[in-house]
């Protein structure tokens, strides 16, 4: 049902992700460290990512407690541009693995696949409409260029309709990916894995 | 609940602003985020001495030109009271200029996550056990050079969005 899209070392494919330095083991997890991967992720346990992340048990609680807020609390920017937004970010940024897992989620929520394609082939003029230009524009913008945002570049979010508490979604969906980026690129690494028929 | 939080300081937000209120809207965010800070930061913190941790973090915003958080990690380190000429080194990005060789390790897999964050590789990460980095201190170390780069960004995010309540009275005084 899922088409295949791969472009510029970018796949819409499932892939695997492999720490580079020692996980926690499940046999000697403490209490403490259980719980926070049963809070942070339903497949947590069998997760390289997680339970790499787990040697510091309240770092990741938090952590994962901001990334669910961000990305699946209820109103405000629509689960999907949410979704957009990381994948764009995760495309400027280079990283394969979260590309992936966002394309995916994008195509599962928004029932299509179009603007992902733009993305991976060229995130600089990709977006399906004029807010999607206007989402996927300042995506890149506050990931290139993270430390200086002008009120002219959100006045171009609410010229195509975004209210304020979609532009604060945005954000906070931006702003997430440079931090999830980051930990994939530099703990570890992708890798493919049996591909269903 | 009028209590500014550290993103609500240093993006300047008023207690009542528009900027202010959208922003604790989503309470949960503020709180996760705020608690992010406090265990990244926790002086507890075994293994990543607190004044290596705000070194990274200065060194981050200074890399990403984050002025108002570069502001608030200087003076973070002023109150440890941490060598004035190794925190000017390290507000300069004067990498070569740090002696110690400890934090040039950490200071050099910063400059990749900040500047180039798809030039990490394996050979990278393990510069950092071999400097004598535990393996929970690596994770450490890594989740808040991530968690600064979030925090760069919601920082400028905030304040432009708080620029832009106030846009309107600006151009109002502009054309008086």
């Amino acid at each position: 049902m899922t088409r295949l899209i791969e472009s510029h070392g970018f796949t819409n494919r499932e892939l695997g992700w492999d720490a580079w330095l020692d996980i926690v083991d499940l046999e000697h997890a403490t209490p403490e460290q259980i719980a926070v991967l049963e809070e942070s992720h339903p497949k947590a346990k069998v997760s390289d990512y997680y339970l790499f992340l787990v040697h510091q048990p309240e770092i990741l609680r938090q952590r994962s407690a901001a990334f669910n807020a961000i990305m699946y609390a209820p109103g405000g920017l629509s689960r999907a541009e949410r979704e957009l937004a990381s994948a764009v970010v995760s495309r400027i940024n280079g990283c394969v693995y979260c590309a992936s897992v966002h394309a995916q989620r994008f195509e599962q929520l928004a029932k299509r696949d179009d603007v992902i394609e733009q993305v991976f082939h060229d995130p600089y003029t990709a977006g399906t409409t004029p807010r999607e230009q206007a989402i996927v524009q300042f995506s890149i913008a506050l990931t290139l260029n993270g430390g200086a945002v002008e009120p002219q570049q959100l006045l171009a979010l609410r010229e195509v309709g975004l209210n304020d508490d979609e532009i604060l979604d945005l954000i906070h969906s931006i702003a997430i990916f440079a931090w999830a980026n980051r930990l994939m690129l530099n703990l570890g690494e992708p890798q493919d894995v049996p591909q269903a028929v | 609940m009028n209590q500014l939080d550290i993103v609500d300081r240093v993006a300047g937000l008023t207690p009542g602003s528009p900027a202010y209120l959208t922003r604790h809207k989503r309470e949960k965010v503020a709180a996760a985020t705020e608690l992010s800070d406090i265990a990244l930061f926790d002086p507890a913190l075994p293994d990543l001495a607190l004044g290596e941790r705000l070194l990274v973090a200065l060194y981050a915003c200074a890399l990403s030109q984050a002025t108002s958080l570069s502001v608030h990690y200087r003076e973070r380190l002023a109150a440890l009271d941490t060598e004035p000429s190794l925190l000017d080194q390290v507000a300069r990005t004067a990498l070569d200029e740090v002696a110690e060789p400890r934090l040039r390790e950490l200071l050099r897999f910063t400059h990749t996550l900040i500047t180039q964050p798809a030039a990490g590789d394996q050979a990278a990460l393990l510069r950092l056990p071999a400097a004598g980095l535990s393996t929970p201190a690596v994770v450490a170390l890594a989740q808040l050079i991530a968690y600064v780069s979030y925090q760069i960004r919601l920082v400028a995010g905030l304040r432009a969005l708080d620029a832009l309540d106030a846009l309107p009275a600006l151009n109002s005084s502009e054309s008086v």
